[in-house]
């Protein structure tokens, strides 16, 4: 059986993995810039995180702009915020075609490689999550978001296309990540909450699932984050045969557990801005217990944020989200529940 | 016989019929789209009025609904614009002549900070398709260029899309400005985060919690 999901299943205590290392950026004074360009200070963010918090695993930046620079896209790096990409690579069947897959020599790759790399050398008390984009989400960045959610049904083929030169460029990114000796890695697919669940299966599943046969094995896990999916995308995500599924604050987390089988792992799903970054202590408390309440009894249930923790979030806050986790947890255990 | 023809554009804006070339909806593969349609019934004598309130507002309103109901996705949805957006190109000049009159001028901007534009692109391709005239200024737009546009179009009305709980609170500068430029600027706000609530506190004229609700906002605010 799978490493990852068996020590979810079998520990004996309730689990908690925010995606986070904005904190672990803030708290070693960096700035975003320099930990998304570079990859000693990527790490030294990630082993921030690792050492100071008590939690399930940790996680690398959740960029989701990397992929796309790699191919060619133009990208923002602002100072201290996320960065984005701006404009679009391609927009018809003839750049579409043209358009070529990048090695991994290009953009930050490399540095994303090597703070990998150091975190998985460094880190050993708990696995470290590599993170990469989904296929769609890829294609709609290099596309235009707006314009690739109509094209895939006006020009089907240039986009199915493009999700196979995606998929291809991040099969063998997610094997370099795998090679770094990481435990698994994060594929983020949040644009493909926004379709019905045919077209999710066919424009994102079909092509998650390339990544997942490719690389998901006993030790190498992977975590299919889709924080768009609103309900009807649940057993397309299923369907992708990633071990460990992740939600965003948009869904009802007590329903998604209905909706998936057992032994595959189910993770979410706290407002990141308006509850961790905006919310008092004590709204991360109430929120944290509630959702734990909701949730009770289930073994593949590990709480965490709806999506990657942003910038600005109070260290106090993620606190109180452990403190939360571990008094529940020891309140259940002395209750036997 | 306009009323075939305004039937016919109507099931091409509601199903997102675009053209001819267009292999979407398969059930209409091959028959010509909004864009043919709306050529060959200003040919035979339909009003560009008849085609806007007859079979672009009337079909829009229908995909709204049936959004807001779950019942079709944002990719359907905005196939339903573009092809009220293919119709629309070959009523463009009857605007221009003043032969038809619009609703009003619409400007529409995502707030600064904040990139997310899906909903706003939505939107804004509602109201065109509701008779108004839009005018996009994209993402991470400024309070200067909120400004600089109302100067330009004093008697538009403004809308404000936030998807971030972080970037809904720029929100209120920019009305703020945009309301001591030009006095009396009606402004109306939307995207997930906000509720009613929060656009009152904000100084804002309304807020729409879907497309729908929106263009019937500016309707009340036009009329
Ligand atoms: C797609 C997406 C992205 C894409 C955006 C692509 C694009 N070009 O827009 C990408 C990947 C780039 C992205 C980036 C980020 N995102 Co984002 N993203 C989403 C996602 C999955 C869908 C948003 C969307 O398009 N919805 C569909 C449209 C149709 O809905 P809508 O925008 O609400 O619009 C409707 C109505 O609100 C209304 N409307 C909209 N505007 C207006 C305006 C007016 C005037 C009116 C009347 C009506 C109206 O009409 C629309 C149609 O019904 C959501 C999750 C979700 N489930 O919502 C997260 C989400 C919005 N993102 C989130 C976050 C945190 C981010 C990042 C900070 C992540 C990161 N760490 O990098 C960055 C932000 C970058 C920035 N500075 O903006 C959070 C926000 C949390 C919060 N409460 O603040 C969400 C909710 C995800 C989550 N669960 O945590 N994101």
């Amino acid at each position: 059986m799978n490493k990852f999901t068996q020590q979810v299943l079998q520990s004996p205590k309730l689990q908690a993995l925010p995606i986070m290392t904005h904190p672990g950026i803030e708290a070693i004074g960096s700035t975003v810039y320099e930990a998304v360009t570079n990859g000693h200070i990527h790490y030294q963010a990630i082993r921030y995180i690792a050492d100071n918090f008590d939690t399930l695993a940790c996680t690398s930046i959740m960029d989701l702009t990397v992929e796309a620079e790699a191919f060619g896209a133009k990208i923002n790096l602002p100072e201290n915020e996320v960065p984005s990409v701006s404009g679009r690579l391609v927009s018809d069947a003839e750049s579409v075609a043209a358009l070529e897959i990048p090695t991994l020599a290009k953009g930050r790759i490399p540095q994303y490689l090597l703070a990998n790399r150091l975190a998985a050398e460094n880190i050993k008390d708990k696995p470290v999550f590599s993170g990469c984009i989904g296929p769609f989400s890829l294609s709609g960045r290099l596309y235009d978001m707006s314009e690739i959610m109509a094209a895939i049904y006006i020009y089907p083929e240039t986009i199915l296309q493009l999700l196979s030169k995606c998929t291809g460029f991040l099969v063998s990114y997610c094997k370099a990540l795998k090679a770094t000796g990481t435990q698994g890695v994060v594929i983020a697919e949040p644009a493909a909450g926004l379709l019905s669940g045919d077209d999710c299966m066919m424009f994102s599943t079909n092509f998650v699932k390339q990544i997942v046969d490719a690389v998901q094995d006993d030790s190498f896990t992977v975590i299919l984050h889709n924080c768009g999916n609103t309900g009807y995308c649940t057993e397309a995500m299923v369907a992708s045969g990633a071990r460990a599924l992740h939600f965003g604050n948009a869904i009802d987390m007590e329903k998604v557990i209905e909706q998936c089988p057992g032994d595959v792992i189910i993770m979410g799903n706290l407002n990141p801005v308006a509850i961790f970054q905006q919310g008092t202590e004590e709204a991360v408390r109430k929120a944290t217990r509630k959702l734990l309440e909701k949730t009770a009894g289930h073994k593949n249930f590990v709480i965490s944020s709806g999506c990657d923790l942003p910038p600005h979030v109070p260290e106090a806050n993620i606190r109180a989200f452990l403190e939360t986790v571990e008094h529940y947890d020891f309140l259940c255990v002395s209750r036997v529940c | 016989m306009s009323s075939d023809f305004l039937e016919k554009l109507s099931e091409c804006v509601e199903f997102g019929k675009i053209n001819l070339a267009s292999p979407y909806p398969p059930q209409m593969k091959g028959l010509p789209g909004a864009d043919e349609i709306t050529r060959e019934a200003l040919q035979a004598g339909v009003t560009p009025t008849e085609i806007l309130n007859d079979a672009l507002i009337v079909a829009m309103n229908k995909v709204g609904q049936k959004f807001s109901e779950n019942k079709i996705f944002v990719p359907q949805m905005l196939l339903s614009a573009k092809a009220m957006s293919a119709s629309m190109v070959h009523l463009k000049p009857y605007f221009a002549s003043g032969a038809v009159q619009r609703r009003g001028i619409f400007i529409i901007g995502t707030v600064f900070g904040d990139l997310h534009d899906i909903g706003k692109n939505l939107f804004a391709m509602m109201v065109e398709g509701a008779g108004w005239e839009v005018i996009d200024l994209g993402i991470d737009v400024k309070t200067e260029k909120f400004v600089e546009a109302v100067e330009r179009y004093p008697n538009a009305v403004v809308g404000i899309s936030a998807l971030l709980t972080t970037t809904m609170v720029n929100m209120k500068p920019v009305i703020e400005a945009v309301k001591s430029a030009v006095p009396g600027t009606k402004i109306i706000v939307g995207g997930a985060p906000l509720s009613a609530e929060f656009a009152v506190s904000i100084g804002a004229d309304g807020y729409g919690k879907n497309p729908q609700e929106g263009i019937m906002l500016l309707d009340k605010i036009s009329d």
